[in-house]
């Protein structure tokens, strides 16, 4: 069952187009990460799929349905900011979350452990931290135990520790079997949590799919060659090489990030009798899709 | 709608702004209609007191009239009340908070139009129990002359609060809001007081009666079903008064208040939040 899907879905501003047509889908059980820079269009496409913000071409679906009020009640959801009411303390914004929600008062305090501000649950929100108050929303989101978490940038404007008790926190949700939605510009955060990632770029969706394969932490390298059972051989001796696949005929190697050397590869093959016929990099590193993103 | 407006009061019941404004507002109905009281006591002792007679706003004849007409004049407080309020969603970004945690666009702002027509009904029964405290102090016999007025202050007082809420949807800031509103009271009365002058120059003069035209604005219409209250001088100067077509203004009144609740409908349901 797809948790989320979005179907062709854009947005403009005027002549700005936030959104060009994308489409993806979120899997049950998965941790998806919507990655890109500022401004590539996470939080628009977040806003739509809860219904704040209006599309202009496309549609999405929740739980394999047309999106309904009810849908939104079943998803924790934090969105851009921390969105509460000022003079109310921790625990009377919460208790307007569960209201709106539907659900009861009975687990707020145990929420409030989760997220390390029980101390503080009397305070008035205008009084916390930027950090305290991202913390509040992360916990309101769990309210009520959802099945399924939307979590905009959830690790903006914590600390070290809390950006780590926040990704452990996900990660325990996750072993929960609950679907994590999240964007973040943070590659390591996508890395370190997420199972499946979108890709944004300027409106543009550039890759979907399992991390595995979107991210390729090796280099890889594909060979080919008519004597592919002697190339098989001798490839072995190659200094550097952390391993090899064979796929289609073709033989994939992997090397430590960076490390792959093409010219080094053809001569060692050459000088061992065997001529490639086929020699091509296959798929850019983590950290230069990265910097391919980032930098135009 | 009653899960939606226990939503609301969880909202409020712990504002100060509301319970600052809310004391105010039941403080200021009580005190003013005091003051008018003793004014028009004092104004018995003196040698004008000849042209006031017997008369006293607080019979019961005069006193649910007067009452409504002075509880009018403090509106302004719960529609200010009203502007911070739905602003503040604004400001806090709550709104956006209120439609991802599960309310539908429909319900975020019906449940503001019905808090606004709760505040009406508020207003009405605090009217109504000073009314009976002034009227029954005043030693007259109780009567139901002049009820109506009852239901024109509360249709005064929601098309307040509407107003309210049409500003500050379609301003979303406080401040801006709160300020805009009171300048557009301000400035459509002072048209409807110069268009009340010509009203009764074309009648006296040019013999052509088209009623009190001040009362043909928004807030003016909800103003003008509330007549200055009878007494004895208003009588002897009614020639300054424009004339009053009733059953017109009523219909304006209504529908400017549709109006409003239309609009500011509209705004919620059809734009981005």
């Amino acid at each position: 069952m797809a948790i989320l899907s979005v179907e062709n879905l854009s947005k403009n501003y005027g002549h700005i187009k936030a959104l060009k047509g994308i489409s993806f889908s979120v899997p049950k059980g998965s941790v998806f990460g919507i990655l890109g820079p500022n401004g590539s269009g996470k939080t628009t496409m977040l806003g739509i799929v809860m219904s704040i913000l209006k599309p202009s071409g496309g549609g999405y679906k929740l739980f394999d349905e047309e999106p309904r009020d009810e849908h939104r009640k079943m998803i924790g959801t934090l969105l851009e900011t921390p969105n509460f009411y000022h003079y109310l303390s921790a625990v009377q914004n919460l208790k307007i979350t569960a209201a709106i929600k539907g659900h009861g008062e009975e687990d707020i305090e145990q929420v409030l452990h989760t997220v390390d501000l029980y101390k503080r649950k009397d305070s008035p929100f205008s009084s916390y931290s930027l950090g305290m108050k991202q913390r509040l929303a992360i916990g309101a989101a769990l309210l009520g135990g959802p099945d399924v978490l939307v979590f905009d940038e959830p690790t903006n404007g914590l600390d070290p520790v809390g950006i780590a008790e926040i990704r452990s926190l996900i990660k325990q949700l996750a072993q929960q079997g609950k679907t994590i939605i999240m964007a973040s510009h943070l590659l390591d955060e996508v890395e370190k949590v997420c199972t499946h990632v979108a890709i944004l770029k300027q409106g543009d969706l550039v890759a979907s799919g399992n991390v595995d394969e979107i991210f390729v932490n090796d280099d890889m390298v594909e060979l080919g060659a008519a004597n592919s059972a002697k190339l098989k051989e001798l490839i072995n001796a190659l200094p550097g090489l952390s391993r090899t696949k064979e796929e289609e005929g073709k033989l994939i190697l992997y090397f430590p990030p960076g490390t792959a050397n093409l010219e080094s590869i053809n001569q060692h093959c050459f000088n061992n009798g065997v001529v490639l016929n086929h020699i091509q990099v296959k798929r850019k590193s983590l950290e230069s899709k990265f910097f391919e993103l980032t930098n135009s | 709608m009653q899960q939606l407006l226990k939503v609301e009061w969880l909202k409020i019941k712990h504002y100060n702004a509301f319970k600052i404004l809310g004391i105010f507002f039941i403080v200021g109905i009580f005190l003013s209609n005091y003051i008018t009281l003793r004014i028009v006591g004092s104004v018995k002792d003196t040698q004008a007191g000849i042209m006031v007679g017997s008369y006293s706003p607080y019979n019961f004849d005069y006193v649910w009239h007067t009452t409504s007409w002075v509880t009018g004049c403090l509106l302004i407080l719960p529609a200010m009340l009203m502007i911070i309020l739905v602003t503040n969603e604004f400001t806090y970004k709550t709104n956006r908070q209120n439609i991802i945690d599960g309310w539908s666009r429909r319900q975020f702002i019906d449940v503001k139009i019905t808090l606004a027509a709760v505040f009406a009904l508020v207003t009405l029964l605090i009217a109504v129990i000073t009314a009976l405290i002034f009227g029954f102090a005043s030693g007259s016999d109780f009567s139901f002359n002049k009820i109506e007025f009852l239901f024109y202050l509360l249709l005064k007082a929601f098309t307040y609060n509407m107003a309210a809420i049409l500003f500050s949807v379609l301003i979303r800031r406080t401040g801006f809001a709160i300020g805009v509103f009171f300048i557009y009271l301000g400035a459509e009365n002072l048209i409807g007081q110069l268009l009340d002058l010509w009203s009764v120059k074309l009648r006296e003069v040019d013999k052509i009666d088209l009623g009190s035209m001040g009362s043909y604005f928004p807030m003016n219409a909800a103003d003008g079903l509330m007549l200055f209250p009878e007494n004895p001088v208003k009588s002897m100067t009614s020639k300054a008064f424009a004339t009053e077509y009733h059953w017109l203004t009523l219909a304006l009144a209504l529908a400017y208040v549709a109006l409003f609740i239309w609009w500011s409908r509209r705004k919620i349901i059809k734009s981005d939040l």
